[in-house]
């Protein structure tokens, strides 16, 4: 069943074209990755379905109901939960403040948001840092934290804006875990990522923007395949690459 | 557990000499420097839940105050009502004068709420200067009423006023308590902390600005009520001044924001300072506390920007990996 459906998502600024008619459709319980070069418009469609910038037109539907416009808020309430590609941790608040933050989109009692938190943090391996102030911690752990908040909120539908953009081998490991994990537990996720490593292995579809439009729309195997994506993103080395395997 | 044990000692401790400090001071002086402490640490209180916790830095409180103090006042005299219900309706007036200011300034970021908030003050005295209703330039005067708890009005000690500043101040330090814990609190640092942030994990930003505005102008009307009742004259230049707003936000600057107790060492310290130049100095050295005052917010914000508070937390675990 599809839980989020996009269509003809435009968003310009100006005269720049971000977004240009984006179909896209996510079904309960699925991993979508989205990839692009830089400037393909990602991040912008992220902003537009999350309710932080006002889409120029096209329809987004959440859970049979159109959400386009809502404020960033309220589509949060409705049960879609982004991170950012930049972390916007609460520096100086502790660790578990701030999953805390996000536990209140479902409850107004303190407690409950406590234990919520220190479940969330549990899941994601954070539990041991509950009393660090955020500011302090370290690249890999903040971007864990902010998605920890995100979690914490509750969500059917979790995007992440390239959560894994500067860990290493190991961190990144770690991280495909995390999502696999939360995937598992239920959640549906969006995934925009520019590592390959990350987006192949487990999204059950990946799309392909370029230049603010869609291009390709597949499986993974099919995807670093696809002429037109290898062209546009992937260049020749990856493909080249992926013969002499 | 024992650290927590150990704060509720120390607390019932401190608030047991605060309750027997008039038996042992029995000059005016000390009680009315802890009446002034408690009228400054109270409104440090409120302004630190929009401007401390909600990190929105208001600098026209004094609209508030001087709300309080008018209303009842003006209650008091023109209709004979008891200015313990003066009060409250004082600072129902304020929460409702925090909306149509707050609701065009909170989409103003940083310096120009804080210039915004300076503006509305100085327009809110200018209006009181000029409406002869409510006595215009010249003040008010209030009616000298027989002394009682129901008149507020005590004629021979300042005991009965020493006792109603530290229930007033009593009620703030819980309020802030309530809010520090509860997920308003955790909203309020929120949207100081982040606004984009704090927006995608569900927080509607102008609400909840307004709650910490409205909570605090309500609170800050109450001293203005109280102030009104202790001095028994008002007049713009005594509850609206600029000065008022900027000394508030001294308070609970110099102690530390967003700490429950950071606006009740602000004013421990700073008031005493101001009390003592004014006998000092008399009219002649007027402004001496605010040269001392400029130093101080100098030295603590180069060396301690959490404020006095902060020096307790500076050894806070970190984590350094």
């Amino acid at each position: 069943m599809a839980l989020i459906e996009v269509k003809g998502l435009t968003k310009n600024f100006g005269g720049l074209m971000a977004n240009d008619h984006i179909d896209l459709t996510v079904n309960e319980g699925e991993i979508v990755g989205l990839i692009g070069p830089n400037g393909a418009g990602k991040t912008t469609l992220f902003n537009c379905i999350a309710g932080f910038y006002p889409p120029s037109g096209g329809s987004v539907r959440f859970k049979e109901e159109e959400i386009s416009g809502l404020p960033a808020n309220d589509i949060c309430l409705r049960g879609i939960a982004r991170t950012f590609q930049i972390v916007r941790v609460f520096k100086d608040m502790t660790v578990l403040d701030n999953v805390m933050i996000g536990a209140f989109n479902r409850t107004n009692l303190t407690a409950t948001a406590t234990k919520k938190a220190l479940e969330v943090l549990e899941f994601c391996g954070l539990a041991s840092k509950k009393n660090f102030l955020a500011g302090g911690l370290t690249v890999a752990n903040k971007k864990r934290l902010e998605f920890a908040k995100a979690l914490a909120t509750s969500p059917s539908l979790l995007m992440l804006d390239e959560a894994m953009a500067g860990l290493n081998q190991t961190e990144t490991v770690e991280a495909i875990e995390l999502v696999r994990k939360v995937q598992q537990s239920g959640i549906t996720v969006i995934l925009v990522e520019h590592v390959m490593e990350v987006v192949m292995p487990i999204s059950n579809r990946v799309v392909v923007l370029n230049y603010g439009q869609k291009i390709a729309e597949d499986v993974p195997e099919k995807i670093i395949q696809h002429e037109e994506v290898i062209k546009a993103y992937l260049g020749d080395k990856y493909h080249a690459s992926r013969r002499t395997h | 557990m024992g650290e927590k044990k150990n704060r509720w000692i120390w607390l019932a401790i401190g608030a047991l000499l605060l309750l027997i400090y008039p038996f042992f001071l029995t000059l005016p002086f000390p009680r009315h420097l802890m009446i002034m402490i408690f009228l400054y640490a109270s409104m440090g209180l409120a302004w630190n839940m929009i401007g401390g916790y909600a990190g929105q830095i208001s600098l026209g409180h004094a609209v508030y105050f001087g709300a309080g103090a008018y209303t009842s006042t003006l209650m008091l005299m023109k209709l004979g009502v008891t200015p313990w219900i003066g009060m409250i309706v004082g600072g129902f007036i304020s929460v409702g004068l925090a909306f149509i200011i707050g609701y065009p300034s909170f989409k103003l970021a940083g310096h120009y709420f804080a210039i915004a908030t300076i503006a509305i003050g100085e327009i809110a005295q200018q209006w009181m200067l000029n409406w002869d209703w409510a006595g215009a330039a010249v003040g008010l005067t209030l009616p000298i009423l027989p002394e009682s708890f129901l008149n507020m009005e005590f004629h021979t000690s300042k005991v009965p006023y020493y006792y109603i500043a530290f229930g007033i101040f009593s009620l703030t330090i819980l309020a802030t308590y309530w809010v520090d814990r509860s997920k308003l609190g955790y909203y309020f640092k929120a949207i100081k902390g982040d606004l984009e942030g704090a927006r995608s994990l569900g927080i509607n930003v102008a609400r909840y600005k307004f709650y910490a505005l409205a909570l605090s102008a309500f609170f800050t009307s109450i001293c203005g009520s109280f102030y009104a009742q202790y001095v028994l004259f008002i007049d713009p230049d005594s509850v609206f001044p600029l000065m008022l707003s900027i000394i508030v936000c001294l308070v609970a600057t110099l102690g530390g924001v967003g700490t429950v107790w950071g606006p009740v060492i602000g004013a421990f310290i700073l008031i005493p300072i101001s009390e003592f130049t004014r006998i000092q100095f008399g009219g002649g050295g007027k402004g001496t506390d605010l040269i001392i005052y400029g130093f101080l917010i100098m030295v603590i914000s180069i060396y301690q920007p959490f404020g006095v508070i902060g020096l307790s937390k500076r050894f806070k675990k970190k984590e350094s990996e």
